[in-house]
């Protein structure tokens, strides 16, 4: 299930993080605070429930959600293809975010209605700067 | 200075130390700057680089908790009040705020105050900020602005370190960048999937879009594109498959010695001359800069690497870093294409020591096959061969121990001194004889093991198979019962000794019988566990009974190239099988199971 981390609570200005690597987790919420304090985030540690949380009326909905694909049980694929199949989440921007750069994958990230593929490197000031890139650019596209 | 004013500043400043963003510090801020007399409602706002609103805080005396507003969305643009180096106070009339440049007015017209002392200042790598005052009237004006100021100047101060702190992370992530680049260009050395890789990378850590041009025939093809949306990915590959603008950009960059840099008023007569215009090349999304580096390695031009940065605050990075990008990317991609040359000139080679196709001997069903351990290399030593001669047939197989020119010159001449010598009527001890004095005559290093078997008519249904070897792995018989037999031949290594004797096994093989010669590659082909497919060999073939000869051949390789784990010897496999009289003599039908045919069927 998802849990809050961070309680700015600032409509539409929320980022629901799909990520099961507590690590990934802590350096995402790290990243994103220093670059985006303005963005709330929200973060669930698996698959699990986010569809329901995504569609669920009384909660604020995420105008992006940044997802890793790796994941135990039901992996992120899976979880693309629920939110790309719902119509009423089609204005919620999904950024994939994983750290492999096969060719193929990204075809079928693609393929399955992702709006981003972003590589997750393993130096953080890089990961830092490659999270503000993609939030940025999603930010002016008033994406989310 | 009150007591109570200095304590709060001194607070302020301890936390400004620490802060990671200046947002850490509203908070505070904000309570300490309510209690100022007067102030009923105080107002933050904050702008980046291009001055377009970023959010804007809002605290009303009275109000638990604060507003926070995001302005990104909005029509917000703070151009004409964007602050000097140093931090400025004025003294405005709330109904006087108005337009875009003003996203206070609302929260000070909630708040019903009618004055507005509002101080603007640099928070540092282009960002700026806002914090107003708002009351009904300046009780106290000059305190107010001291104070104002003073606040103000420890978030400056804060922004500052923050962003010097963040020029310096900028870096590090430009070498990070760098360092990744350089592990996924090492992860593959197929060019395009290397390209690919990297371009994927750099997307959007250092812009919103990259393309990779190549030399293809003489001419740059696009051969990667990738943007950070996915819906402008198709617009990027055909902007750099088919937009001359771009075209003519990137062979100006071929020929220039420094990288190109584009800003948005350079980028007239291009498709993305109108801001917000897609132009004609579809979708690529806001563009307001270009950059385009020639990819050069050992001298020569591979290609370009051109970056797309969005609008409307494209942060174009240091040119060493985009020119450090490119040879470190030309480099891999030179490497990359020099490994693919040599791989297709080592299987060419290879294929020049091997017989081009195996010749028809009635009464035979004949297979071979040659998986090459790894090209990188080098050409291996391994050879094989059949010479028909009256009635049947001698098959050579060999292994020229190493690899390289110098194992591939001595396969060579191996195999040709031995077709010469079996075309003339040469037994097999005789053969291996003549080979080894050729061998000690050329005063070769290296050692070769080979074997020879001669399979002549029997005079009635079989053939008889008479085998001598020098070192080389015994040869195995199928029988067609499924049973599984060892050609007791066996010799000293060639090139070793001036005078060896080589003895002759004689075996009878009858129709359907399949004997198989291989080198050590098969044999030696090992499991993660340690065990080598030598073990399973003999049941392996078993299973394999009634099956042609290629399939044989074909099969054997293959199981043993699954079921190795190290080692990436050359395997080859020489597989010839005795004919029923059933499946016909004549050289008509004996096409269709052959070794370069391929097919097994109606063996049996």
């Amino acid at each position: 299930m998802t849990g809050e981390r961070q309680g700015t609570a600032v409509a539409g200005g929320l980022i629901l993080v799909v990520e099961d690597s507590e690590e990934d987790t802590e350096a995402i919420e790290r990243a994103l605070s220093r670059s985006h304090p303005e963005v709330a985030l929200e973060f669930a540690s698996g698959t699990e429930g986010v569809l329901a949380r995504l569609l669920d009326p009384a909660a604020p909905r995420p105008g992006l959600v940044l997802l890793d694909l790796n994941m135990p049980g039901r992996d992120g694929h899976s979880l693309l293809a629920d939110i790309r199949a719902r119509g009423e989440l089609a204005d919620v921007t999904v950024v994939v975010f994983t750290s492999s750069t096969a060719p193929a994958e990204v075809e079928a990230c693609y393929a399955a209605g992702a709006d981003s593929y972003v590589y997750k490197p393993v130096n953080f000031d890089l990961f830092r700067t490659v999270l503000k890139g993609a939030v940025d650019y999603w930010q002016q596209q008033g994406g989310h | 200075m009150d007591d109570r004013w200095a304590e709060d500043l001194h607070r302020l400043w301890q936390a400004a130390d620490e802060a990671v963003d200046v947002m850490v510090l509203a908070d505070d801020l904000y309570d300490v700057l309510l209690r100022l007399p007067g102030v009923r409602v105080v107002v933050g706002t904050r702008w980046d680089g291009a001055s377009r609103g970023r959010y804007l805080r809002a605290l009303t005396a009275g109000d638990a908790a604060p507003t926070l507003e995001l302005l990104a969305h909005g029509p917000y643009d703070g151009t004409p009040r964007r602050p000097a180096a140093s931090a400025e106070v004025r003294e405005h009339a709330v109904a006087e705020l108005r337009g875009s440049a003003w996203p206070e007015a609302g929260a000070l017209g909630a708040a019903g105050v009618s004055q507005a002392l509002t101080c603007t200042f640099r928070l540092g790598d282009g960002e700026w900020s806002a914090l107003t005052l708002g009351t009904g009237d300046f009780p106290e004006r000059k305190l107010l602005e001291a104070r104002l100021r003073q606040v103000s100047e420890i978030v400056a101060a804060c922004g500052r370190r923050i962003a010097e702190r963040g020029l310096a992370e900028r870096l590090r992530a430009a070498d990070a960048l760098l360092a990744e680049a350089s592990l996924q260009m090492d992860a593959s050395l197929d060019v395009e999937e290397t390209v690919q890789r990297v371009a994927r990378i750099a997307v959007p850590a250092v812009a919103v879009g990259c393309l990779v041009h190549l030399y293809r025939d003489r001419e740059l093809q696009c051969v990667a594109a990738v943007h950070v949306a996915a819906r402008s990915q198709r617009g990027t590959a055909e902007l750099g498959r088919s937009d001359p603008w771009l075209a003519r950009l990137i062979a100006r960059a071929v020929r220039s010695p420094q990288g190109l840099r584009l800003n948005a008023g350079e980028l007239g007569g291009g498709p993305f001359s109108a801001a917000g215009d897609a132009g004609e090349v579809g979708d690529v999304g806001d563009v307001g800069a270009v950059t385009v580096d020639a990819l050069r390695a050992r001298g020569r031009v591979l290609g370009t690497i051109t970056f797309l940065y969005g609008r409307p605050e494209p942060r174009m990075p240091e040119a060493l870093f985009l020119g450090d990008l490119a040879k470190r990317a030309a480099l891999a991609l030179d490497n990359a294409m020099l490994y693919e040359q040599r791989r297709q000139h080592v299987l060419s080679l290879q294929r020049h020591l091997l017989p081009a196709e195996l010749p028809h001997v009635q009464g035979l069903d004949l297979g071979a096959s040659y998986e090459v351990g790894d090209p990188m290399l080098d050409v291996g030593g391994d050879f094989y061969d059949v010479v028909p001669r009256d009635g049947g047939a001698a098959l050579v197989i060999g292994d020229v121990c190493g690899r390289g020119a110098e194992a591939a010159a001595l396969t060579g001449l191996a195999r040709h001194t031995l077709r010469t010598l079996l075309e003339d009527g040469a037994p097999p001890g005789t053969a291996l004889s003549r080979l080894n004095a050729a061998l000690r005559r050329e005063r070769t290093s290296r050692f070769v093991t080979g074997a020879i078997a001669c399979l002549d008519p029997d005079g009635g249904e079989g053939m008889l198979l008479r085998t001598a070897s020098a070192g080389h792995p015994p040869p195995l018989l199928l029988r067609a019962d499924g049973a599984v037999e060892q050609v007791r031949a066996g010799g000293l290594l060639l090139g070793v000794v001036d005078e060896p004797r080589y003895t002759v096994a004689e075996d009878r093989l009858r129709p359907g019988d399949t004997a198989v010669f291989f080198t050590d590659g098969l044999t030696e082909s090992r499991a993660r566990d340690g065990s080598f497919f030598e073990g399973l060999l003999p049941g392996r073939l078993a299973g394999l009974r009634g099956l042609g000869a290629a399939r044989v051949a074909e099969e054997l390789a293959h199981q043993a190239v699954d079921f190795r784990a190290s080692g990436a010897d050359d395997i080859a496999l020489l597989v010839a099988r005795v004919r029923g009289a059933d499946e016909g003599a004549d050289r008509g039908a004996a096409e269709g199971t052959d070794g370069s045919g391929g097919g097994g069927e109606g063996c049996g």
